[in-house]
């Protein structure tokens, strides 16, 4: 399945297009979606330490617009948004 | 009354008369237009201008969810909300958020305030790029949201 990750704020950083995407095989979890995350920097960005703090202090969200925890299961192809940290006004 | 809106400086600009606007109305005895700007300097940089990125559909549903909870936690029955805030990019002194909110009474509308910035600036997601005088720049620390 294809599993669209949205970039925003210091993820933006990750891909000159608005999004990354992943081809899974089977369904995951977020935590596991992270893990896939972080090995893309790993190879993309020999594991640039930045990058890899961005992921790991960065909530998800789903389609619908809730912030979903670790276990969250993706079983089909969808579309997940990055949220680091946060801080507007 | 809530109005809600991210303002995509490609297509629009930010304005505090329609702001002020919004709020005008006779019920009210007090009004408080609150905005927030952009400085010149931060950590002991010398800043150019901010880009503000956002999760829109996520900011408007923050909004609203703040919005609805200050009849219950503030006793904040009766007001008007007036929200707005940029993505994209700024210059010195140019307005990233407009605040305004009116009240029956004056002592609600300060509290009201200053409650929507506190609770915007820890739940909405809204990210801040700085331009500094060097041509660097750099995406600011957060907060990070928790899922519930």
């Amino acid at each position: 399945m294809k599993v669209k990750l949205e970039l925003f704020g210091a993820s933006r950083d990750l891909s000159d297009n608005d999004f990354l995407e992943f081809n899974i095989e089977k369904k995951i979890s977020i935590k596991d979606f992270k893990k896939k995350i972080i090995n893309y920097v790993d190879e993309r960005f020999k594991g640039n330490k930045n990058f890899k703090k961005i992921i790991e202090t960065s909530a998800f969200c789903s389609e619908d617009n809730n912030i979903i925890s670790e276990n969250y299961k993706i079983t089909k192809d969808q579309k997940i948004g990055i949220i680091p940290p946060i801080g507007g006004g | 009354m809530l109005h809600a809106k991210i303002i995509d400086l490609k297509k629009e600009k930010i304005e505090v008369n329609k702001a002020e606007e919004f709020v005008s109305s006779s019920k009210f005895g007090a009004s408080l237009i609150f905005k927030g700007t952009v400085r010149e300097n931060n950590d002991n940089k010398k800043v150019t201008g901010i880009t503000y990125d956002s999760h829109d559909a996520m900011v408007i549903k923050s909004f609203e969810e703040i919005y609805n909870e200050v009849g219950q936690k503030l006793k904040i029955k009766d007001k008007a909300v007036y929200v707005e805030h940029v993505k994209g990019y700024l210059g010195l002194g140019e307005i990233s958020i407009i605040i305004a909110v009116a009240c029956p009474h004056r002592a609600e509308t300060y509290i009201l305030s200053r409650y929507i910035i506190e609770e915007i600036k820890k739940r909405s997601p809204i990210w801040k790029k700085e331009h500094y005088e060097n041509e660097e720049s750099e995406w600011l620390k957060g907060n990070p949201i928790q899922a519930n």
